[in-house]
């Protein structure tokens, strides 16, 4: 029993599309949302490591560290986003009660 | 004896990490309370680490652990514990949207399975098989290239990083009024001259400024 | 290479990114009354930067990370010069809001130098770099009007789909890799010159969705509206103009430098986008009374014109896609301008009803308005009308007869809603007293309506050139 690349890639998949139907089905709650998206990111990885791992070159798991790397200051951003959002609303709903209608 | 070989125990491991990242991450997203899904986040990024060091990307699994479990999910914790927000309200649209979710889910999913299989039969564009453990160590492997091949894409990095602190005190810090703050420079600077004053007290008449 | 050849390669970088910290510096230790100074410093090092990118050596470095050559160049000049007038509008207004801070021209500056690496990747890592560095920027100056609860809801939104479009993109550039061998756009492209599989058609269009998210093409455009109703308007004039260049720069780049082996696969998922987008741009736009909505959908549908450019796969094609953006890019910001100009009471004005009878009380600045929209709306000689026979030109001698025959009708239906800004405002009662325009808005605004009109001419003589040459760095066809 052999573990190889095809299994890693499905993990991933399937995490990745864990991660969009969550920001489907989460539409109202941003932080939900978000750590949806961390885990889209996280399929990301696992695909580029376990690509740079198959094909011999460490490329992949240098790129996973810049993802890695600006993810968290994505985050930062993201969450210093939702702060002056509630600030303002008292809430973090966004759908609802939309000042702008879509 | 017929044990589990290594190639085995490599599998079990394989197979168990994944079941439970894939497990963590579908509770993430499906959890009432916010705190269980940063922690179950949690959970998913640990097993993932896990996944990492049985590719051999020991380096990649110890920053994963460092940024992500120490400093991001910390950094959600904080924030979904610091808003004061009704959850519950915020959950009224998960079964009315689940229908349309599952559908993009399922395309998705068909669609990844098409690239699985491409992959099993094709293989990636070199061998399938891990790179034979070498001298070289996973850190060192990347080290050596980190800050010379890839200086450019490092600095870039570093300036992402550097937007996302302006962009974080841009728009959080607010300086109040009327907030003590204490100055370093103006209490070193006082001088026992200037820091208090002796004064004579006639008894009975008390200080009068 | 030697490292000075280097340095000298990415100078306009290196000078943005050196100045971005300098000017940092000054801000930090001079709090918001070095506003002023920051922001004409940024202002200085945009224009040096656009001198050192059109006068700089070409070449590539980094092992092809960084590539210069005469397309990051002509895109460069436009983006930072660009990028210098949104510091020019955005200061002075955030003055007169009393939000007067020294991050905004830094912040400017940061994303200038996203849109600096955006448009000289070469590989697949600065194209995600560049993105983020321009996007994480963006998305602030997006909220950056912190105490107004639209503002912040403009940068929520803007940031989650940005974000997920960023998880898209990678998802594709992780399989594009894995399935490619490498993350450079050369050894890809040998890699699909022998016929590219399916692992990388669907890194391709994964690649592509993310991309079209960033140029809010249909049907990834549901930020558009709402960032542009929201967000501050200088905002949304920097965010119209500079980053949609870089981005449809980078575009272009990663299909015809990537991918030259598919251009089958990947010029019909990008007709079918252009096609989306000239058609949502032209029907949604109908119906909206706020201007910042309705110059958001006129701008999905203008991109939807420049995708046509590039779904050519032809070196003319991306000519005439650039040649379009830099006329784009100067209508989009005067029409922002006039915008600006308007002002009752010290309140802003952004709804169509509010420029009723502009015309009797400002005229100059009606005239404007008017010059741009017919610009916008394609009628000649304005300048919009040049931009579009370019695009049309090269989408039929493509062979693209039925997107481009598409094009057209959608910029008839469109044209209906520049009209109605125009009778507007010649023909409305005028609810009220306006105030005297802003010198700085409404210099930008008559200066990108002259050249909209007549100076479009003698500077077309000049871009036509200059953009070919652009064109001819992808190498195709």
């Amino acid at each position: 029993m052999i573990v190889g690349l095809s299994e890693y890639l499905t993990v991933a998949a399937v995490l990745f599309t864990i991660g969009v139907f969550g920001i489907f089905v989460n539409r109202r709650n941003i932080i939900v949302i978000l750590m949806s998206i961390e885990l889209i990111l996280l399929a990301v990885n696992i695909n580029l490591v376990a690509f740079s791992v198959y094909l011999h070159q460490v490329t992949g798991q240098i790129f996973a560290m810049f993802v890695l790397t600006v993810a968290a200051a994505e985050a930062a951003v993201g969450l210093a986003i939702l702060v002056t959002f509630f600030r303002n609303r008292g809430d973090i709903a966004v759908d609802d009660a939309s000042m702008m209608k879509g | 004896m017929h044990g589990v070989g290594v190639l085995g125990l490599q599998a079990i491991a394989f197979y168990l990490l994944s079941a439970v990242m894939l497990g963590s991450a579908l509770l993430v997203i499906s959890a009432r309370n916010p705190v269980h899904s940063v922690l179950f986040l949690i959970t998913s990024f640990f097993t993932a680490a896990g996944l990492f060091v049985l590719l051999g990307a020991e380096f990649l699994a110890m920053l994963l652990i460092v940024v992500y479990v120490g400093a991001v999910a910390v950094l959600f914790l904080f924030v979904v514990m610091m808003l004061d927000v009704d959850f519950g309200s915020l959950r009224t649209g998960f079964a009315r949207y689940l229908p349309i979710g599952g559908v993009v889910a399922i395309v998705l999913l068909i669609e990844m399975a098409i690239v699985a299989g491409a992959v099993a039969k094709r293989g990636a564009s070199a061998g399938a098989t891990i790179a034979a453990p070498t001298d070289v160590t996973n850190a060192e492997a990347i080290g050596r290239v980190l800050y010379t091949d890839y200086i450019y894409f490092f600095q870039a990095a570093g300036i992402a990083l550097l937007i996302a602190m302006i962009g974080a005190i841009v728009l959080t810090l607010r300086h109040r009024p009327g907030v003590k703050r204490q100055n370093i420079a103006a209490q070193v600077a006082r001088t026992p001259a200037k820091g208090m004053a002796i004064v004579k007290v006639k008894t009975g008449e008390g200080i009068s400024e | 290479m030697t490292s000075t050849s280097v340095l000298s390669l990415v100078m306009p970088e290196l000078i943005l990114a050196v100045g971005a910290l300098a000017l940092l510096v000054v801000g930090a230790f001079g709090g918001d009354k070095a506003t002023r100074t920051v922001s004409i410093g940024s202002g200085l090092v945009l224009i040096a930067a656009a001198v050192a990118s059109g006068m700089g050596p070409l070449g590539v470095a980094f092992n092809g990370g960084f590539v210069a050559d005469q397309a990051s160049a002509f895109s460069k000049v436009a983006i930072y010069l660009m990028s210098a007038v949104a510091i020019l509008l955005g200061e002075p207004w955030l003055r007169r809001v009393g939000n007067a801070r020294f991050e905004y021209p830094v912040l400017v500056l940061l994303a200038a130098l996203g849109m600096g690496v955006m448009a000289s990747a070469g590989d697949l890592i600065s194209l995600y770099l560049g993105i983020e560095l321009m996007s994480l920027a963006t998305y602030v100056l997006a909220a950056f009007q912190r105490d107004d609860a639209r503002s912040s809801e403009a940068g929520l939104k803007y940031f989650v789909l940005g974000a997920l479009s960023s998880g898209l993109l990678l998802y594709g550039a992780s399989l594009i890799y894995g399935f490619a061998g490498s993350t450079k756009f050369a050894d890809i492209a040998a890699h699909v010159a022998g016929g590219a599989g399916q692992g990388l058609v669907f890194g391709i269009v994964f690649l592509i969705c993310g991309l079209a998210f960033k140029v809010s093409a249909a049907p990834f455009h549901m930020w558009t509206p709402d960032v542009y109703e929201g967000a501050p308007t200088p905002v949304v004039a920097f965010l119209a103009a500079a980053p949609k260049l870089a981005a449809m720069v980078l575009f272009a780049r990663a299909v015809s430098q990537g991918f030259p082996g598919a251009t089958e696969q990947w010029s019909q998922v990008v007709q079918a986008i252009a096609v989306i987008s000239m058609g949502v741009g032209a029907l949604a736009g109908l119906v909206q009374k706020n201007l910042k909505r309705l110059l958001a959908y006129s701008s999905i549908g203008n991109i939807g014109y420049a995708l046509l450019g590039i779904a050519s796969g032809t070196e003319q094609g991306v000519q005439a896609m650039l040649v379009f953006m830099v006329l784009y890019m100067i209508d989009v910001t005067g029409l922002f301008a006039c915008i600006l100009a308007v002002n009752r009471q010290g309140r802003s004005m952004d709804s169509l009803a509010d420029f009723a009878g502009l015309a009797r009380e400002r005229p100059g600045l009606a005239l404007a308005v008017t010059g741009l929209c017919f610009s916008v709306m394609g009628i000649p000689p304005f300048s919009g009308f040049w931009a579009k026979y370019y695009v049309f030109k090269a989408a039929i001698s493509a062979g693209l007869w039925q997107p481009a025959v598409f094009g057209l009708v959608a910029s008839v239906v469109a044209a209906f809603y520049y009209l109605r800004i125009v009778k507007t405002i010649w023909l409305d009662p005028s609810p009220g007293v306006t105030d005297a325009p802003p010198l700085d808005a409404k210099g930008v605004a008559v200066a990108a309506a002259l050249f909209s009109f007549p100076l479009v001419l003698p500077a077309l003589a000049l871009l036509d050139p200059l953009a070919k040459a652009a064109a001819a760095a992808f190498g195709l066809g």
